[in-house]
């Protein structure tokens, strides 16, 4: 016994000596911080001429199930790209680029993509100013906007009147506590009056439907919206994202150094294009209910008659030029964007106001249209 | 050779030579990743982690409705979770364990139940603990207690049938002790620095799911704020909280090791 002790404390001793002598080194040497560039040198190397026979350039994008991005997991399994690293489908093919699919978690998708262990991510407008703090970011497209997908949902409380004073749970920081004070505000009401406190969306929506007494109110999104209201008779929709529309927006977001990598923009056009390939075989009779029952696989396990409730809870962009519209509009860019960047600075995704731009590229955030208009102005078959 | 000997000072050098390199080599490997990214937080600089330990010392809210600085707010929600649960836990296993070892009618319907739920990973039966338990305090107290409890009332039992010896027992028979007397007396001071280790070992896994459950139902907590400072890719203020994690498991293994043989001095480990 006497030696785990002494062990563990001249272990302890150690440790701290070791973190004083580091401190004494780097306080002695406190300004060799600028390190001699070295990263430029092989940044020009691999250059030359983009011949179909060059090797494929690599580009991953992760995404969370979601109904307008789970159809890049869709996109997989017609062959339209393939999402293993080495192996293309045919849009990837046509631009000659390779794009691995990373399936994770809606946070996991933020933090892999914010730590650059992704090049790409489906990502909503709130949580990309976040991100964006730790990686320049370009949006190339919306792929959806809620409208109803968000919600809060309650038991036993018929008016917002009522709400005030009690707990709604939901995941703070994120976009449910945006739509939460937005649509209180859009109805005339202080947000402060109404706590708002923390909870996994899943759990909250769980416990909502085991009955929990304490959880009356939850601010949750789909499938958990869809669910929750139906587990319950007493479950009642007191407001939703449908209150703010185009607010909240989906989107593929692609970090700005990837972005300028070789292929770089090729992987953008290809993006693009299959989810517009997608959009089509959804709109079109033939391919529409087959494509649903694929997105609903991929999100929840939704079957057919739900997921035809969720397209209209969350609103595709299925027409590329609405979604230009959208990027370029004055309600988006001057309105929209400067409430969730204040959002964003309130509840601290963010220090100061992110920097944002609308295709002039300059700012730490922006909305880039470029890609979009290509694929309009390709010429259809 | 296995085992030779070297000398104290090239130990100690070595030792604290190991921890400079770890962190020289942080900073390196963060000084790198900011030439590729001058944004990145993935791995902060030692300047970006005070100012994340600056961070968590601020107060938070507005000023009509201020708010204590996290790691305060954080600190007692986790700490205090994590007390009430073991303290439960830690009694109850006591109970249980040594009753199953004094008396062999309560031995017999309870140990094969106490043995296969011990080695049921609690982490697994969250979901149970929040659709019973709900998701207050009181399920993170059930959750620390009963996710010690099984494994603990296990050892104490083990330790109450293989450490205390027949013969100190008939002892204390002989010399006139009463029942509670010999439990007291006898078993209970021959198992406690067993049951101080017991402790000592069940501190990590009952941190290891209170986390865990703190990143999913929580409002405040050490797992909570590591959830959501890593969702807003705050990794300075999460490295932070991990060192403070290490720090609390340090000093409650020091403070337990201490306590042992405060009380019990005449326990050895070799002697086990």
């Amino acid at each position: 016994m006497r030696r785990t002790f002494t062990s563990s404390r001249s272990l302890v001793a150690t440790f701290m000596m070791g973190i004083a002598v580091f401190g004494i080194a780097t306080l002695g040497c406190g300004d060799s911080k600028s390190p001699a560039k070295s990263g430029t040198a092989n940044s020009g190397t691999t250059g030359g001429g983009s011949t179909a026979t060059a090797p494929p350039a690599k580009f991953t994008l992760a995404w969370s199930e979601y109904p307008s991005w789970s159809i890049f997991g869709v996109a997989d399994e017609v062959g339209l790209i393939d999402g293993k690293a080495g192996a293309m489908g045919s849009i990837e093919k046509k631009y000659n680029i390779d794009i691995e699919l990373l399936l994770a978690s809606y946070d996991q998708c933020i933090t892999l993509y914010g730590n650059s262990q992704a090049d790409a991510v489906c990502i909503t407008n709130i949580d990309i100013l976040g991100a964006a703090g730790s990686r320049n970011s370009v949006a190339i497209m919306p792929t959806s906007t809620s409208a109803g997908a968000d919600a809060c949902i309650t038991a036993g409380i018929k008016s917002i009147d009522e709400l005030a004073g009690k707990p709604t749970r939901g995941l703070e920081k994120s976009v449910s506590q945006y739509c939460f004070e937005r649509c209180l505000e859009k109805l005339g009401k202080n947000p402060a009056d109404f706590p708002f406190s923390q909870m996994d969306p899943e759990q909250a929506a769980q416990a909502f439907q085991g009955k929990d007494e304490k959880i009356p109110s939850i601010m949750v999104w789909n499938p958990f919206v869809m669910q929750s209201v139906r587990s319950r008779n007493d479950a009642h929709v007191l407001f939703s994202s449908e209150s703010i529309p185009e607010e909240i927006i989906d989107m593929v977001v692609v970090g700005k150094d990837s972005l300028g990598k070789k292929g770089g923009s090729d992987f953008a056009k290809a993006v693009v294009e299959t989810f517009y390939a997608m959009n089509q075989r959804m709109n079109d009779e033939k391919t529409r209910d087959a494509t649903l029952v694929g997105i609903g696989a991929r999100f929840a396990k939704l079957e057919l008659e739900d997921m035809k409730t969720v397209v209209t809870q969350t609103r595709f962009y299925s027409d590329p030029k609405d979604a230009v519209r959208l990027f370029t509009e004055e309600k988006f860019q001057k309105e929209t964007m400067l409430l969730v960047s204040k959002f964003c600075v309130k509840y601290g995704l963010t220090q100061a106001p992110v920097e944002l731009s609308f295709g002039t590229g300059k700012g730490v955030m922006d909305f880039d249209t470029t890609f979009l208009k290509e694929y309009l102005e390709q010429p259809k078959k | 050779m296995i085992r030779r000997e070297i000398p104290m000072w090239l130990f100690l050098a070595l030792a604290i030579g190991g921890v400079v390199v770890l962190l020289v080599s942080y900073e390196l490997l963060s000084a790198r990743q900011t030439r590729i990214n001058p944004k990145q937080t993935t791995i902060p600089s030692f300047a970006k982690l005070s100012e994340g330990l600056q961070k968590i010392f601020q107060p938070q809210g507005t000023e009509e409705n201020p708010k204590p600085p996290m790691f305060w707010n954080d600190m007692r929600a986790t700490l205090w979770r994590l007390m009430v649960g073991l303290g439960i836990g830690v009694s109850a296993s006591i109970a249980i364990g040594v009753l199953m070892g004094a008396y062999r009618w309560i031995e017999a319907p309870l140990s094969p139940i106490v043995m296969f739920l011990s080695k049921i990973p609690p982490t697994a039966m969250m979901p149970i603990y929040f659709a019973v338990a709900g998701t207050d305090q009181r399920m993170f107290t059930s959750m620390v207690a009963l996710g010690i409890f099984f494994s603990m009332a296990q050892s104490i039992y083990q330790a109450v049938r293989d450490n205390v010896s027949d013969e100190s027992i008939n002892k204390a028979y002989t010399l006139g002790a009463s029942e509670m007397e010999v439990i007291y007396e006898v078993i209970w001071k021959q198992i406690l620095p067993n049951v101080i280790d017991c402790v000592r070992m069940q501190i990590g896994p009952a941190m290891i799911f209170l986390i865990a459950a703190e990143m999913v139902v929580s409002d405040a907590g050490l797992g909570y704020q590591i959830r959501m400072q890593s969702r807003v890719l705050n990794m300075n203020i999460v490295f932070v909280y991990l060192v403070i994690l290490g720090i609390i498991g340090l000093i409650a293994e020091f403070g337990l090791v201490r306590l042992r043989r405060w009380l019990c001095p005449w326990f050895e480990e070799g002697a086990r």
